[in-house]
Protein backbone atom coordinates (compact mmCIF):
# COMPACT_ATOMS: atom_id res chain seq x y z
CA UNK A 1 0.00 0.00 0.00
CA UNK A 2 1.29 3.49 -1.01
CA UNK A 3 2.14 6.32 1.78
CA UNK A 4 -1.00 8.10 0.74
CA UNK A 5 -3.46 5.40 1.38
CA UNK A 6 -2.06 4.16 4.48
CA UNK A 7 -2.28 8.00 5.95
CA UNK A 8 -6.61 7.79 4.47
CA UNK A 9 -6.87 4.73 6.46
CA UNK A 10 -5.46 6.15 9.17
CA UNK A 11 -7.34 9.45 9.34
CA UNK A 12 -11.15 7.83 8.61
CA UNK A 13 -9.73 5.62 11.97
CA UNK A 14 -8.79 8.50 14.12
CA UNK A 15 -12.33 10.05 12.80
CA UNK A 16 -14.07 7.55 14.82
CA UNK A 17 -11.09 8.30 17.74
CA UNK A 18 -9.23 4.96 17.44
CA UNK A 19 -6.20 6.12 19.29
CA UNK A 20 -3.61 3.42 18.07
CA UNK A 21 -4.21 4.72 14.40
CA UNK A 22 -3.54 8.18 16.13
CA UNK A 23 -0.32 7.22 17.17
CA UNK A 24 1.02 5.42 13.84
CA UNK A 25 -0.52 8.65 11.73
CA UNK A 26 2.20 10.38 14.69
CA UNK A 27 4.87 8.38 14.13
CA UNK A 28 4.78 8.74 10.21
CA UNK A 29 4.06 12.14 9.56
CA UNK A 30 5.42 13.87 13.25
CA UNK A 31 9.30 14.44 11.90
CA UNK A 32 8.22 15.78 8.97
CA UNK A 33 6.08 18.30 10.48
CA UNK A 34 8.10 18.79 13.44
CA UNK A 35 11.19 19.44 10.81
CA UNK A 36 8.86 22.43 9.27
CA UNK A 37 7.81 23.71 12.55
CA UNK A 38 11.51 24.39 13.48
CA UNK A 39 11.90 26.26 10.01
CA UNK A 40 8.92 28.58 10.92
CA UNK A 41 9.32 29.07 14.58
CA UNK A 42 13.31 27.98 15.20
CA UNK A 43 12.52 28.09 19.49
CA UNK A 44 11.99 24.29 19.89
CA UNK A 45 9.86 24.67 22.87
CA UNK A 46 7.34 26.86 20.21
CA UNK A 47 7.86 24.67 17.37
CA UNK A 48 7.07 21.49 20.21
CA UNK A 49 3.60 23.48 21.41
CA UNK A 50 2.65 23.81 17.87
CA UNK A 51 3.05 20.62 17.25
CA UNK A 52 0.55 19.20 20.15
CA UNK A 53 -1.44 21.51 19.13
CA UNK A 54 -2.11 20.60 15.78
CA UNK A 55 -2.10 17.35 16.72
CA UNK A 56 -5.00 17.74 19.07
CA UNK A 57 -6.71 19.35 15.98
CA UNK A 58 -6.34 16.59 13.91
CA UNK A 59 -7.50 14.31 16.27
CA UNK A 60 -11.09 16.39 16.91
CA UNK A 61 -11.09 17.12 13.21
CA UNK A 62 -10.28 13.93 11.37
CA UNK A 63 -13.75 13.84 10.91
CA UNK A 64 -14.62 16.91 8.82
CA UNK A 65 -10.77 15.64 6.20
CA UNK A 66 -12.34 15.10 3.29
CA UNK A 67 -10.04 12.80 1.07
CA UNK A 68 -11.47 13.63 -2.47
CA UNK A 69 -10.61 17.08 -2.05
CA UNK A 70 -7.17 16.59 -0.42
CA UNK A 71 -4.46 14.29 0.39
CA UNK A 72 -3.67 14.07 3.73
CA UNK A 73 -0.08 15.58 4.09
CA UNK A 74 -1.59 18.38 2.27
CA UNK A 75 -4.42 18.67 5.06
CA UNK A 76 -2.30 18.18 7.89
CA UNK A 77 0.53 20.92 6.65
CA UNK A 78 -2.31 23.02 6.50
CA UNK A 79 -3.39 23.03 10.09
CA UNK A 80 0.13 22.66 11.08
CA UNK A 81 1.37 25.83 8.87
CA UNK A 82 -1.86 27.78 10.65
CA UNK A 83 -0.86 26.77 14.13
CA UNK A 84 2.32 27.71 13.49
CA UNK A 85 1.33 31.08 12.28
CA UNK A 86 -1.48 32.00 15.08
CA UNK A 87 1.55 30.91 17.60
CA UNK A 88 3.94 33.10 15.94
CA UNK A 89 1.05 36.20 16.29
CA UNK A 90 0.39 35.33 19.70
CA UNK A 91 3.75 35.91 20.88
CA UNK A 92 4.72 39.51 22.04
CA UNK A 93 8.36 39.33 21.36
CA UNK A 94 9.11 38.74 17.82
CA UNK A 95 11.05 35.53 16.92
CA UNK A 96 14.78 35.65 16.42
CA UNK A 97 15.43 34.64 12.92
CA UNK A 98 18.05 34.49 10.07
CA UNK A 99 15.79 34.14 6.94
CA UNK A 100 18.38 35.04 4.70
CA UNK A 101 20.66 31.81 5.67
CA UNK A 102 17.55 29.42 6.14
CA UNK A 103 15.86 30.38 2.87
CA UNK A 104 18.84 30.16 1.01
CA UNK A 105 19.61 26.59 2.31
CA UNK A 106 15.84 25.51 1.36
CA UNK A 107 16.18 27.06 -2.39
CA UNK A 108 19.66 25.10 -2.74
CA UNK A 109 18.18 21.92 -1.83
CA UNK A 110 15.47 22.38 -3.99
CA UNK A 111 17.95 23.23 -6.54
CA UNK A 112 19.85 19.88 -6.31
CA UNK A 113 16.35 17.93 -5.68
CA UNK A 114 15.71 19.30 -9.43
CA UNK A 115 18.99 18.22 -10.52
CA UNK A 116 19.33 14.90 -9.19
CA UNK A 117 15.82 13.81 -8.42
CA UNK A 118 17.05 10.26 -7.32
CA UNK A 119 19.03 11.12 -4.38
CA UNK A 120 16.22 12.28 -2.66
CA UNK A 121 14.12 9.57 -1.55
CA UNK A 122 11.90 10.73 0.94
CA UNK A 123 10.71 13.06 -0.59
CA UNK A 124 7.36 12.95 -2.53
CA UNK A 125 6.60 12.84 -6.16
CA UNK A 126 4.97 16.31 -5.31
CA UNK A 127 7.54 17.99 -3.43
CA UNK A 128 9.85 16.45 -6.49
CA UNK A 129 7.75 18.25 -8.96
CA UNK A 130 7.47 21.19 -7.10
CA UNK A 131 11.52 21.35 -7.00
CA UNK A 132 11.45 21.23 -10.72
CA UNK A 133 8.78 23.50 -11.25
CA UNK A 134 10.49 26.12 -9.42
CA UNK A 135 13.83 26.23 -11.85
CA UNK A 136 11.14 27.37 -14.20
CA UNK A 137 10.92 31.09 -12.03
CA UNK A 138 13.27 33.81 -11.57
CA UNK A 139 15.40 34.31 -8.49
CA UNK A 140 13.54 36.92 -6.90
CA UNK A 141 10.12 34.72 -7.93
CA UNK A 142 11.47 31.72 -5.69
CA UNK A 143 12.64 33.99 -2.46
CA UNK A 144 9.14 36.21 -2.25
CA UNK A 145 7.49 32.68 -2.56
CA UNK A 146 9.39 31.35 0.43
CA UNK A 147 9.35 34.30 2.26
CA UNK A 148 5.17 34.68 2.09
CA UNK A 149 4.97 30.59 2.58
CA UNK A 150 7.32 29.94 5.44
CA UNK A 151 7.65 33.59 7.01
CA UNK A 152 4.00 34.53 6.89
CA UNK A 153 5.23 37.67 5.21
CA UNK A 154 3.39 40.32 3.98
CA UNK A 155 3.66 42.21 0.28
CA UNK A 156 5.19 45.25 1.55
CA UNK A 157 7.85 43.26 3.95
CA UNK A 158 9.09 41.15 0.88
CA UNK A 159 9.37 44.56 -0.95
CA UNK A 160 11.23 45.94 1.88
CA UNK A 161 13.58 42.87 2.02
CA UNK A 162 14.17 42.52 -1.32
CA UNK A 163 14.55 46.69 -1.78
CA UNK A 164 11.61 45.99 -4.47
CA UNK A 165 8.52 48.54 -4.68
CA UNK A 166 5.37 46.69 -3.64
CA UNK A 167 3.50 46.63 -7.04
CA UNK A 168 6.54 44.81 -8.58
CA UNK A 169 6.74 42.29 -5.83
CA UNK A 170 2.95 41.60 -6.06
CA UNK A 171 3.17 41.43 -9.62
CA UNK A 172 6.28 39.20 -9.75
CA UNK A 173 4.21 36.71 -7.22
CA UNK A 174 1.56 36.67 -9.05
CA UNK A 175 3.53 35.62 -12.29
CA UNK A 176 5.13 33.01 -10.20
CA UNK A 177 2.37 31.29 -9.10
CA UNK A 178 0.53 30.95 -12.05
CA UNK A 179 3.82 29.97 -13.84
CA UNK A 180 3.82 27.27 -10.99
CA UNK A 181 0.22 25.62 -11.76
CA UNK A 182 0.89 25.70 -15.36
CA UNK A 183 3.85 23.60 -14.60
CA UNK A 184 2.51 21.38 -12.01
CA UNK A 185 -0.53 20.83 -13.97
CA UNK A 186 1.17 19.90 -17.29
CA UNK A 187 3.80 17.69 -15.04
CA UNK A 188 0.49 16.06 -13.67
CA UNK A 189 -0.66 15.27 -16.82
CA UNK A 190 2.67 13.93 -18.34
CA UNK B 1 -16.72 41.84 -10.81
CA UNK B 2 -18.09 38.40 -10.78
CA UNK B 3 -15.26 36.35 -9.48
CA UNK B 4 -16.72 33.00 -9.39
CA UNK B 5 -17.08 33.31 -13.29
CA UNK B 6 -13.63 34.84 -14.29
CA UNK B 7 -11.03 31.30 -13.92
CA UNK B 8 -7.82 33.44 -14.11
CA UNK B 9 -9.08 35.95 -11.01
CA UNK B 10 -10.36 32.96 -8.97
CA UNK B 11 -6.97 30.87 -9.78
CA UNK B 12 -5.34 34.07 -8.94
CA UNK B 13 -6.96 34.81 -5.29
CA UNK B 14 -7.29 30.98 -4.41
CA UNK B 15 -3.19 30.98 -4.54
CA UNK B 16 -2.73 34.78 -3.03
CA UNK B 17 -5.59 33.09 -0.09
CA UNK B 18 -3.24 29.86 0.46
CA UNK B 19 0.55 31.53 0.42
CA UNK B 20 -0.86 34.45 2.61
CA UNK B 21 -0.08 37.39 0.90
CA UNK B 22 -4.29 38.46 0.47
CA UNK B 23 -4.83 39.86 3.64
CA UNK B 24 -7.19 42.44 5.88
CA UNK B 25 -10.59 42.99 4.37
CA UNK B 26 -9.83 41.27 1.11
CA UNK B 27 -8.99 37.75 2.52
CA UNK B 28 -11.99 38.80 4.83
CA UNK B 29 -14.15 39.03 1.35
CA UNK B 30 -12.97 36.08 0.18
CA UNK B 31 -13.83 33.90 3.12
CA UNK B 32 -17.10 35.02 2.25
CA UNK B 33 -17.09 33.59 -1.08
CA UNK B 34 -15.60 30.57 -0.05
CA UNK B 35 -18.23 29.49 2.27
CA UNK B 36 -20.54 29.60 -0.64
CA UNK B 37 -18.61 28.16 -3.65
CA UNK B 38 -17.62 24.59 -4.03
CA UNK B 39 -15.89 25.55 -7.09
CA UNK B 40 -13.32 28.02 -5.33
CA UNK B 41 -13.17 25.79 -1.89
CA UNK B 42 -12.02 23.28 -5.13
CA UNK B 43 -9.48 25.64 -6.38
CA UNK B 44 -8.57 26.80 -2.87
CA UNK B 45 -7.27 23.09 -1.74
CA UNK B 46 -6.25 22.59 -5.29
CA UNK B 47 -3.39 25.74 -3.90
CA UNK B 48 -2.70 24.11 -1.15
CA UNK B 49 -2.21 20.58 -2.86
CA UNK B 50 0.77 22.31 -4.97
CA UNK B 51 2.17 24.94 -2.47
CA UNK B 52 2.60 22.73 0.71
CA UNK B 53 4.76 20.05 -0.59
CA UNK B 54 7.31 23.63 0.17
CA UNK B 55 7.29 22.13 3.78
CA UNK B 56 9.40 18.89 2.88
CA UNK B 57 12.32 21.18 2.28
CA UNK B 58 12.70 21.92 5.80
CA UNK B 59 14.14 18.73 6.39
CA UNK B 60 12.62 16.00 8.94
CA UNK B 61 13.36 16.24 12.73
CA UNK B 62 12.18 13.60 15.48
CA UNK B 63 10.39 15.47 17.95
CA UNK B 64 10.92 14.54 21.54
CA UNK B 65 9.01 11.70 23.50
CA UNK B 66 7.21 14.37 25.68
CA UNK B 67 4.95 15.99 23.10
CA UNK B 68 3.47 12.65 22.39
CA UNK B 69 2.97 11.71 25.99
CA UNK B 70 1.61 15.14 26.71
CA UNK B 71 -1.01 14.61 23.87
CA UNK B 72 -1.81 11.21 25.01
CA UNK B 73 -2.80 12.65 28.56
CA UNK B 74 -4.81 15.72 27.14
CA UNK B 75 -6.78 14.08 24.86
CA UNK B 76 -7.05 11.07 27.37
CA UNK B 77 -5.73 8.50 24.48
CA UNK B 78 -5.44 5.00 27.24
CA UNK B 79 -9.24 5.37 28.37
CA UNK B 80 -11.09 5.62 24.72
CA UNK B 81 -10.32 2.13 23.72
CA UNK B 82 -13.03 0.61 24.70
CA UNK B 83 -15.63 2.69 24.86
CA UNK B 84 -14.90 3.14 20.53
CA UNK B 85 -15.65 -0.70 19.95
CA UNK B 86 -18.97 0.03 21.67
CA UNK B 87 -19.92 3.14 19.39
CA UNK B 88 -18.24 2.23 16.11
CA UNK B 89 -21.23 1.19 14.07
CA UNK B 90 -22.86 4.61 15.78
CA UNK B 91 -20.02 6.60 14.13
CA UNK B 92 -20.36 5.38 10.76
CA UNK B 93 -23.85 5.63 10.85
CA UNK B 94 -24.14 9.11 12.14
CA UNK B 95 -21.06 10.45 10.17
CA UNK B 96 -22.14 13.45 7.77
CA UNK B 97 -18.04 13.32 6.01
CA UNK B 98 -19.50 9.25 5.19
CA UNK B 99 -22.23 9.90 3.75
CA UNK B 100 -21.57 12.57 1.76
CA UNK B 101 -19.12 11.06 0.20
CA UNK B 102 -21.27 7.92 0.02
CA UNK B 103 -23.73 9.69 -1.54
CA UNK B 104 -22.08 10.62 -4.60
CA UNK B 105 -20.62 7.40 -5.24
CA UNK B 106 -23.96 5.72 -4.70
CA UNK B 107 -25.54 8.17 -7.07
CA UNK B 108 -23.56 7.72 -9.73
CA UNK B 109 -23.29 3.50 -9.60
CA UNK B 110 -27.36 3.92 -9.41
CA UNK B 111 -27.32 5.79 -13.24
CA UNK B 112 -25.17 3.26 -14.03
CA UNK B 113 -27.15 0.47 -12.81
CA UNK B 114 -30.89 1.43 -14.68
CA UNK B 115 -29.05 1.94 -17.42
CA UNK B 116 -28.05 -1.69 -17.07
CA UNK B 117 -31.21 -2.43 -16.38
CA UNK B 118 -33.39 -0.77 -19.26
CA UNK B 119 -31.07 -2.32 -21.74
CA UNK B 120 -31.39 -5.91 -21.00
CA UNK B 121 -33.56 -7.88 -23.47
CA UNK B 122 -37.26 -8.19 -22.51
CA UNK B 123 -38.23 -11.64 -21.55
CA UNK B 124 -34.88 -12.08 -19.91
CA UNK B 125 -35.37 -13.83 -16.42
CA UNK B 126 -33.82 -11.07 -14.75
CA UNK B 127 -35.12 -10.24 -11.19
CA UNK B 128 -37.64 -7.61 -11.28
CA UNK B 129 -35.24 -5.20 -8.78
CA UNK B 130 -36.62 -2.66 -6.52
CA UNK B 131 -33.43 -1.95 -4.33
CA UNK B 132 -29.36 -1.62 -5.30
CA UNK B 133 -26.63 -0.77 -3.36
CA UNK B 134 -22.95 -0.56 -4.65
CA UNK B 135 -20.44 -1.58 -1.75
CA UNK B 136 -17.25 0.39 -2.18
CA UNK B 137 -13.49 -0.29 -0.65
CA UNK B 138 -11.74 2.08 0.85
CA UNK B 139 -10.60 3.45 -1.61
CA UNK B 140 -14.25 4.54 -2.93
CA UNK B 141 -13.58 1.74 -5.69
CA UNK B 142 -16.58 -0.57 -6.09
CA UNK B 143 -15.97 -4.16 -4.86
CA UNK B 144 -19.91 -5.59 -4.69
CA UNK B 145 -23.00 -4.72 -5.98
CA UNK B 146 -26.36 -6.03 -4.02
CA UNK B 147 -30.01 -6.09 -5.94
CA UNK B 148 -32.93 -6.77 -3.30
CA UNK B 149 -35.72 -8.00 -5.20
CA UNK B 150 -38.66 -7.17 -3.18
CA UNK B 151 -41.59 -9.49 -4.70
CA UNK B 152 -39.60 -12.34 -4.11
CA UNK B 153 -37.69 -11.74 -1.11
CA UNK B 154 -34.62 -12.61 -2.98
CA UNK B 155 -30.71 -10.87 -2.38
CA UNK B 156 -28.34 -11.16 -5.24
CA UNK B 157 -24.95 -10.41 -4.18
CA UNK B 158 -22.53 -10.43 -6.68
CA UNK B 159 -18.68 -10.11 -6.14
CA UNK B 160 -17.23 -7.34 -8.48
CA UNK B 161 -13.56 -7.46 -7.69
CA UNK B 162 -11.63 -10.96 -7.33
CA UNK B 163 -11.32 -11.10 -3.66
CA UNK B 164 -8.05 -12.76 -2.00
CA UNK B 165 -9.63 -14.79 1.29
CA UNK B 166 -7.55 -17.24 3.07
CA UNK B 167 -9.68 -20.76 2.67
CA UNK B 168 -10.35 -20.46 6.83
CA UNK B 169 -12.28 -17.32 5.89
CA UNK B 170 -15.24 -15.69 5.09
CA UNK B 171 -16.90 -12.54 3.44
CA UNK B 172 -20.09 -11.59 5.93
CA UNK B 173 -23.07 -9.35 4.80
CA UNK B 174 -24.33 -7.12 7.26
CA UNK B 175 -27.50 -4.42 7.26
CA UNK B 176 -26.61 -2.05 10.06
CA UNK B 177 -29.48 -0.29 11.58
CA UNK B 178 -29.26 3.39 12.90
CA UNK B 179 -29.75 2.12 16.22
CA UNK B 180 -29.27 -1.45 17.76
CA UNK B 181 -26.45 -4.20 16.58
CA UNK B 182 -25.97 -4.71 12.96
CA UNK B 183 -27.66 -7.82 11.38
CA UNK B 184 -26.39 -11.02 9.29
CA UNK B 185 -27.75 -11.07 6.26
CA UNK B 186 -25.44 -14.25 5.04
CA UNK B 187 -22.34 -15.36 3.75
CA UNK B 188 -21.22 -14.16 0.28
CA UNK B 189 -19.22 -16.26 -2.42
CA UNK B 190 -15.70 -15.53 -2.75
CA UNK B 191 -16.28 -14.42 -6.79
CA UNK B 192 -19.16 -14.64 -8.33
CA UNK B 193 -23.09 -14.04 -7.59
CA UNK B 194 -25.12 -15.61 -4.28
CA UNK B 195 -28.36 -15.56 -3.54
CA UNK B 196 -29.55 -15.01 -0.40
CA UNK B 197 -33.55 -14.45 1.22
CA UNK B 198 -33.95 -11.42 1.58
CA UNK B 199 -35.25 -11.01 5.26
CA UNK B 200 -37.63 -7.38 5.66
CA UNK B 201 -34.86 -6.11 8.16
CA UNK B 202 -32.24 -6.08 5.54
CA UNK B 203 -34.14 -3.17 3.24
CA UNK B 204 -36.18 -1.27 6.23
CA UNK B 205 -36.06 2.44 6.03
CA UNK B 206 -33.82 2.05 9.75
CA UNK B 207 -30.94 0.44 7.61
CA UNK B 208 -28.54 3.08 7.32
CA UNK B 209 -25.68 1.11 5.96
CA UNK B 210 -24.52 -2.09 4.15
CA UNK B 211 -21.27 -3.63 4.94
CA UNK B 212 -19.16 -6.70 4.11
CA UNK B 213 -16.78 -7.62 7.13
CA UNK B 214 -13.87 -10.51 7.08
CA UNK B 215 -14.42 -12.67 9.08
CA UNK B 216 -14.06 -17.05 10.60
CA UNK B 217 -14.71 -19.42 7.83
CA UNK B 218 -18.60 -20.04 9.29
CA UNK B 219 -19.31 -16.29 10.16
CA UNK B 220 -18.46 -14.04 13.19
CA UNK B 221 -18.76 -15.83 16.46
CA UNK B 222 -20.73 -12.70 17.74
CA UNK B 223 -24.36 -12.42 16.46
CA UNK B 224 -24.66 -8.76 17.02
CA UNK B 225 -21.28 -7.52 14.98
CA UNK B 226 -18.27 -8.08 12.91
CA UNK B 227 -15.63 -9.32 14.83
CA UNK B 228 -13.15 -8.66 11.79
CA UNK B 229 -12.11 -5.67 9.79
CA UNK B 230 -14.65 -3.82 7.38
CA UNK B 231 -13.86 -4.11 3.97
CA UNK B 232 -16.46 -2.20 1.88
CA UNK B 233 -19.57 -0.41 2.57
CA UNK B 234 -22.39 1.14 0.87
CA UNK B 235 -26.36 2.11 1.45
CA UNK B 236 -29.34 0.86 -0.91
CA UNK B 237 -30.29 2.76 -3.45
CA UNK B 238 -34.45 2.81 -4.53
CA UNK B 239 -35.21 1.96 -7.97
Amino acid sequence: MDQQSQLNIWLASIANKDPQAFRSLYDATSPNLFGFLLRILIKRELAEEALQESFVSIWNNANSYRPHLSAPMTWMTTIVRNKAFDLLRRQDATVEMDNDSFDQDLLNTMESTALTPNDNLQLTQDAQALARCFTKLEGMQKQAIVLAYYHDTSHSDIASQLTLPVGTVKTWIRRGLERLRVCLTSAERA
Amino acid sequence: MNILNNRSLREQLAAAYVLGTLRGAARRRFETLLAGSAQLDADVEAWRGRLNPLAEFAGQQTPPEHVWQQLERQLNLSGTDRQRTKSFWREIAESLNFWRGLGLISSAVAAVLVVMLVMKPAGDAMPAPSMVAMLVNDKAQPNLMLVADLKHHRLTAKILATQTVASDQSLQLWAIPKRGSPKSLGLLAKNGSISLPLPEYATGQEIAVLAVSLEPLHGSPDPNGPSGPVLFTGAWQQI
